[in-house]
């Protein structure tokens, strides 16, 4: 033991927190890059929200953040286009996608089925570095002549595909593409790992059926991943090849300011096909992770079962299946034939079936719960709220006959912010508020969090349900200002609203960069099971060790929901409301999972 | 924080010899995906644009059957590690290597071929069908390469006899990688063959 003893004494500073290959280290990595890209990402969209509810405004932020980007403090249209395509890809990629599932698939996959550590230390290392670099790279392209690449979050050609078609074409668009090839990558060595150990490294008596839902969640996403971002890089590369070696898979005759371009026999429609065989899936892979932990902390919180496990399971199964042969609902106006559109209408509206039960789980868990309403229970509850009412325009978009009419609106934008953005971006927030001790060993305050949250979700109704009667009234997304437009002069009002709740908003989540950053060197000391919680991470001691637990891995007995369980007398079986998995079933006892 | 230590650190060699089979299982997963995109991108092209049909090249041929040989002795190499023959383990791994080498060369000659039948790549002689060829053929080697690499290292290993029939878990993962790539070239082939 002295020998690995000094081992550890003498690990310096690089290799504990840089170049770490333990996942708990990794985890807030993750976290920390995550949580810095998002923010860049909330203030450009405060900044381009300034743009949209004062048209034309001259305004002291503006004239700060961007410089030479914005003459007399007044966004250039051009630059506007840059900040809501790299505010669309930093949110949806480098926050929720590496984020949320590099934080909490890292921190809870090993510590809750009972591993020592992920099945490959240096994959996921890389992983990590490899998000590293790609954040760096997709950073730079914002500073590079030109601009960033303008073509929106979904990059599609020709604009893309030409370097000369507009000023962020350029170099900008090269470094997108060159940071998604190494975040695929990242997320690819990711998702190998988070499957792997999941699969053949559960503690004994971790069935599959006792795995908390979060693993459920994380297994799924992790799969997704690896079934769609392998189609973004092929859809990556020949735009690449058309771009930089002159190949005409994208591009058929075109021609730009009156020159005919020597490219011909392309479609751009292969993009959208290739582009949304990731994109929509990538929307479960936001979500599920989100939905996972929302699981998790709803059944503590209340003190009751998860309601409905096994369905619960079989519904992220089906959200993950179907969201496989969906993609087609976002090309409904490529001029697809109407046949094939009304197939993948179908398919879509099947998506309502099990998030309507996931919902219904979720309510039914809450129902006559001994409710604790700590910040993460919050957020949670404010997740199922944002997924219901963003699913239900989703019925909306996903009917054809309906979405030709509202394509491209601000309805789009709206239900996709709520139904996507808000949840994921909740339960993230309610998976920090929740695990905060189990990673820095500290709780974090909960008067600010609660503060966060009422905050938070007030604005972002605020900010994004106007948005649906904007979009129904045909006002267009991407545009740069709708004051030109004389169809839309009394919308001015709603915009500036909007962009007020935006402003508010975003100031709150300084709240929650404050007491992220307090708590995490000044909180007080956590218990190691400060949420009385059952499940095996909050066996691990609170210091962070490699192996995670000293001695033996615990052995599981029970699936992880045994809230408030009770004999035939009423009486709680273990004399307290919670029973850990690794207590022992009693002689007449049923394990909740079977 | 104190810093608490394991008695027992070996928990890492125990996990890798778990884990390493399935991470490559899945990594391949993974490059099935990545092949599926680009080959239904070809059909998707073939069915919205101008295309024209191409020759397939003879070389493509012969390439074929280089690495469904390099498959094979890679298999034997591998059976005679299992059963300690390590002399006809060292003469089959170095045969794979050969032949994997062969196969590259022959890829090249036949992009030659292509060229000169007036299929080219890029630019405004080109159609997106004869640039699906060279991708999909270059992409598929590209990933041959990393697998040379981990030949290399294999037939390196096997030569300073570093194998047996207990050590066996690189050469396991080199081959199964390897036929993998057979399997995929082969794949591919069918598929310029017959729908390209």
């Amino acid at each position: 033991m002295s020998a690995t003893h000094h081992h550890h004494e003498e690990q310096d500073f690089l290799f504990k927190y840089i170049f770490s290959q333990d996942h708990k280290m990794i985890s807030k990595q993750f976290l920390i890059t995550g949580f810095l890209m998002g923010f860049i990402g909330m203030v450009m969209s405060t900044l381009f929200r300034l743009q949209l509810g004062f048209p034309g405004e001259s305004f002291w932020a503006i004239d700060f953040f961007l410089g030479s980007w914005a003459e007399n403090g007044v966004m250039a249209p051009d630059k506007y286009l840059a900040l809501v395509t790299m505010h669309g890809t930093i949110m949806v990629f480098f926050l929720l996608t590496a984020g949320l599932s590099g934080t909490f698939s890292n921190l809870l996959i090993p510590l809750q089925i009972g591993a020592r550590d992920m099945a490959s230390g240096f994959l996921n290392m890389l992983s990590y570095w490899f998000f590293f670099v790609s954040s760096v790279i997709m950073l730079i392209s914002l500073g590079v002549e030109g601009g960033a690449a303008s073509a929106g979050w979904t990059i599609y050609p020709p604009l893309s595909a030409l370097p000369q078609a507009i000023p962020g074409s350029g170099l900008g668009m090269t470094l997108w593409l060159v940071a998604m090839a190494i975040f695929i990558a990242s997320s690819l060595l990711g998702s190998l790992n988070y499957i792997v150990t999941i699969l053949n490294l559960r503690t004994k008596g971790m069935t599959m059926t006792r795995l908390p839902l979060t693993i459920w969640a994380f297994l799924v996403t992790a799969i997704l991943g690896v079934l769609s971002f392998p189609v973004l890089l092929s859809a990556a590369l020949l735009l690449i090849f058309d771009r930089s070696f002159g190949t005409s898979f994208y591009l058929s005759d075109i021609y730009i300011g009156g020159q005919v371009l020597e490219h011909s026999g392309g479609s751009p429609i292969l993009f959208e096909h290739l582009f949304w065989f990731l994109g929509h899936p990538e929307v479960y892979i936001v979500l599920l992770p989100a939905l996972g932990i929302t699981s998790e902390i709803v059944s503590t919180m209340s003190r009751k079962p998860i309601f409905g496990y096994r369905a619960m399971v079989t519904s992220i199964l089906a959200i993950a299946f179907l969201s496989v042969i969906v993609w087609g609902h976002h090309m409904f106006v490529t001029g697809m034939n109407p046949f094939l559109g009304a197939v993948f209408t179908f398919t879509t509206l099947l998506i309502a079936i099990p998030s309507a039960v996931k919902v219904f789980n979720y309510i039914t868990t809450l129902w006559k719960g001994n409710i604790i309403f700590s910040p993460a229970m919050l957020f949670s509850i404010g997740l199922v709220s944002t997924f219901i009412s963003g699913g239900v325009t989703g019925l909306i978009l996903g009917d054809s006959a309906l979405d030709i009419n509202i394509h491209d609106t601000y309805f789009v934008v709206g239900h996709f912010h709520i139904v996507m953005g808000l949840s994921a971006i909740f339960g993230m927030f309610a998976g920090v508020y929740h695990w905060f001790p189990k990673m820095f060993g500290r709780m974090m305050n909960n008067t600010l969090g609660f503060f966060h949250f009422w905050i938070t979700i007030v604005c972002a109704y605020g900010v994004f349900f106007p948005m649906h009667f904007l979009g129904l009234a045909g006002v267009p997304r991407r545009y740069y200002t709708n004051s030109e437009f004389p169809l839309f002069e009394n919308m001015i009002d709603i915009n500036e609203l909007v962009t007020w709740f935006a402003i508010v908003a975003a100031f709150a989540q300084l709240l929650f960069v404050f007491n992220f950053f307090y708590s995490a060197l000044r909180g007080p000391r956590s218990s190691q099971n400060p949420w009385r919680a059952n499940s095996l991470e909050w066996t691990a001691p609170v210091e962070h060790i490699h192996g995670n637990w000293p001695g033996e891995i615990p052995e599981v007995h029970r699936w992880a929901y045994d809230y408030s369980k009770v004999d035939e007398n009423g009486e709680y079986i273990s004399g307290e409301d919670f029973i850990s998995q690794v207590v022992p079933l009693g002689p007449n006892e049923k394990d909740g999972g079977h | 924080m104190t810093t608490i230590v394991l008695e027992n650190n070996d928990y890492k060699k125990e996990i890798k010899q778990k884990t390493a089979k399935p991470l490559l299982w899945i990594g391949l997963v993974s490059i099935v995906m990545f092949f599926a995109g680009l080959t239904s991108a070809v059909i998707v092209s073939k069915g919205t644009a101008v295309w024209e049909s191409i020759q397939i090249p003879s070389a493509f041929a012969i390439s074929t059957v280089f690495i469904l040989l390099s498959s094979l002795t890679f298999y034997l190499g591998e059976n005679s590690l299992k059963n300690n023959n390590i002399a006809r383990a060292k003469i089959f791994i170095l045969a794979t290597l050969i032949l994997g080498l062969l196969f590259s060369i022959t890829q090249y000659l036949a992009w030659t071929e292509l060229y000169k039948n007036g299929v080219v790549w890029a630019g405004s002689e080109s159609s997106a069908a004869g640039s699906y060829f060279y991708a999909l053929t270059a992409l598929h080697l590209l990933h041959l390469l990393g697998g040379l690499i981990s030949l290399l290292v294999v037939s390196f290993k096997s030569m300073k006899e570093r194998y047996n029939e207990e050590n066996l878990l690189g050469v396991q993962l080199s081959s199964t990688y390897w036929h993998f790539l057979t399997a995929l070239w082969v794949y591919l082939y069918l598929f310029l063959i017959f729908i390209a």
